[in-house]
């Protein structure tokens, strides 16, 4: 019979061998264990975006046909409008093609949109993260950018076969190299001032001293196209406030992100259509 | 003929149960206005719910299995090592099991206290894992704090209900979590 004081701690002992166990356990088996209680969880991860769905289209056939009319009169204006910014898109991207051809220049990453309900969002101190209802199904890859209507909301970490995760630019752990509008100069971007009674915020730094901005007439922070897979020119948010960096070189700052971040619904991940590019 | 004792599974699901209700919650309070305040935002954590009944009602084996599917199961949701959650509710699981003959485990106020010091317990060891990669931590503990009181709050409010779910569903499936034995009807 094991002595008493051993009996006690009996647990502590079973703990540590299941601790070096899992030491020696492969990555690969972690990896594979991890995907397959996402993959368990998945449909309940789902569900309710499904049933708000379902709650919305209940809660629109409500509506009455004035109110339908009216709808379908504003969207007929909006889609006129789009109808010549798709004109337009299409004369720059000739235009693009045109100066490529003549200055002999690698042609701009192609991407394919793929829009994407969000099912879930997951906001800590710790991370910020959203899982969509779009995977490997789709074609969707590790490290694709995901954008919406104002701008960068984060990169694609995690693929399942229905889902995938996205980093949000707000979170601690997203960094990307990013431009003032107007100037080519790469800074760094990084997220994670997520207070729980303020707009999220980002920080940005070695920024060039002759970049100024404050709460009257902040600068436009965009992608920089350098380093990564996102496209240059995707609005990440404003800068803010700019003070000295503690040796004096460059400038820190904080970055206002878009509070729409923390309601999204519908977003697009550009899909790259030559990987081995990036 | 050997009976399959499923007393692990039932803690199981009623832990991913938990787990899927929170998920939600969190979603919801990702954004939202309260009062006068226009931007709030709030994460519950409740992981040491999930230890409570496995550490005081059922016996250590199965209550070690029941924890640490759970722990897996929340580690595939966050993105922490995967195995960070199942070696911290293991941790806990085994202090509980150490000096569980001292305590009242029958008594649900127990159950709530030992919850709220576990999730405590969870909450700053977590932090002090991902809080190194925030490019400011003191803001960083601001948040997490406002978090912590909001997961014990909610926690005060869920344990008797979560803990009587899982002895009433032991009582359906007619098992003793103690021991796994029929209950005699």
């Amino acid at each position: 019979m094991l002595p008493k004081r051993f009996d006690q701690a009996r647990p502590f002992a079973t703990l540590g061998i299941i601790l070096l166990a899992w030491l020696f356990v492969s990555l690969a088996v972690k990896t594979f264990t991890r995907a397959t209680f996402f993959e368990i969880q998945a449909p309940l991860v789902v569900a309710d975006s499904y049933v708000q769905d379902l709650q919305t289209f209940w809660s629109n056939r409500l509506h009455s046909k004035d109110e339908l009319l009216k709808a379908g009169q504003q969207i007929a204006g909006l889609i006129a409008d789009y109808d010549y910014g798709v004109q337009q898109n299409k004369n720059l991207e000739a235009e693009i093609l045109r100066l490529e051809n003549l200055l002999n220049l690698p042609p701009m990453p192609a991407f394919r949109f793929e829009p994407a309900r969000v099912a879930r969002r997951d906001f800590s101190g710790w991370w910020q993260r959203i899982v969509i209802r779009k995977g490997k199904n789709y074609g969707i890859t590790v490290g694709s950018p995901v954008v919406f209507a104002g701008g960068v909301v984060g990169r694609v970490t995690e693929v399942y076969i229905y889902t995938s995760v996205v980093d949000l630019i707000t979170s601690p752990t997203f960094r990307l190299a990013a431009s003032v509008t107007g100037d080519s100069r790469p800074l760094s971007y990084q997220g994670g001032l997520n207070d729980s009674f303020k707009s999220p915020r980002g920080t940005v730094e070695f920024v060039p001293l002759d970049i100024f901005a404050n709460s009257s007439s902040p600068q436009r922070l965009v992608t920089s196209g350098l380093g990564g897979v996102f496209p240059p020119g995707l609005s990440i948010g404003e800068i803010k406030n700019l003070e000295p960096s503690a040796d004096g070189l460059f400038k820190n700052g904080e970055v206002a992100l878009d509070e729409r971040l923390g309601t999204l619904t519908e977003v697009t991940v550009l899909v790259p259509l030559n990987p081995e590019e990036f | 003929m050997r009976r399959l004792d499923l007393r692990w599974l039932i803690v199981l699901l009623a832990n991913l149960l938990l787990s899927w209700l929170v998920g939600t919650a969190n979603s919801y309070l990702s954004h939202f206005s309260f009062l006068w305040i226009d931007y709030c935002s709030v994460h519950l954590y409740v992981g040491g719910l999930f230890v409570v009944y496995s550490a005081l009602r059922l016996d250590s084996k199965h209550g070690l299995i029941a924890v640490a599917l759970t722990g897996l199961i929340m580690d595939s949701l966050e993105p922490v090592p995967f195995g960070t959650n199942m070696l911290l509710l293991g941790l806990v699981h085994a202090t509980l099991l150490y000096g569980r003959r001292r305590f009242p485990r029958e008594g649900s106020i127990f159950g709530i206290v030992v919850a709220l010091f576990a999730n405590l317990f969870l909450i700053i060891a977590l932090s002090f894992l991902m809080v190194g990669s925030n490019p400011r931590p003191g803001e960083a503990w601001l948040r997490i704090f406002v978090d912590l009181l909001a997961s014990q709050f909610l926690i005060l409010l869920i344990a008797p209900w979560f803990l009587a779910l899982q002895d009433r569903s032991m009582q359906l499936a007619n098992i003793r979590p103690d021991t796994g034995r029929r209950v005699a009807l």
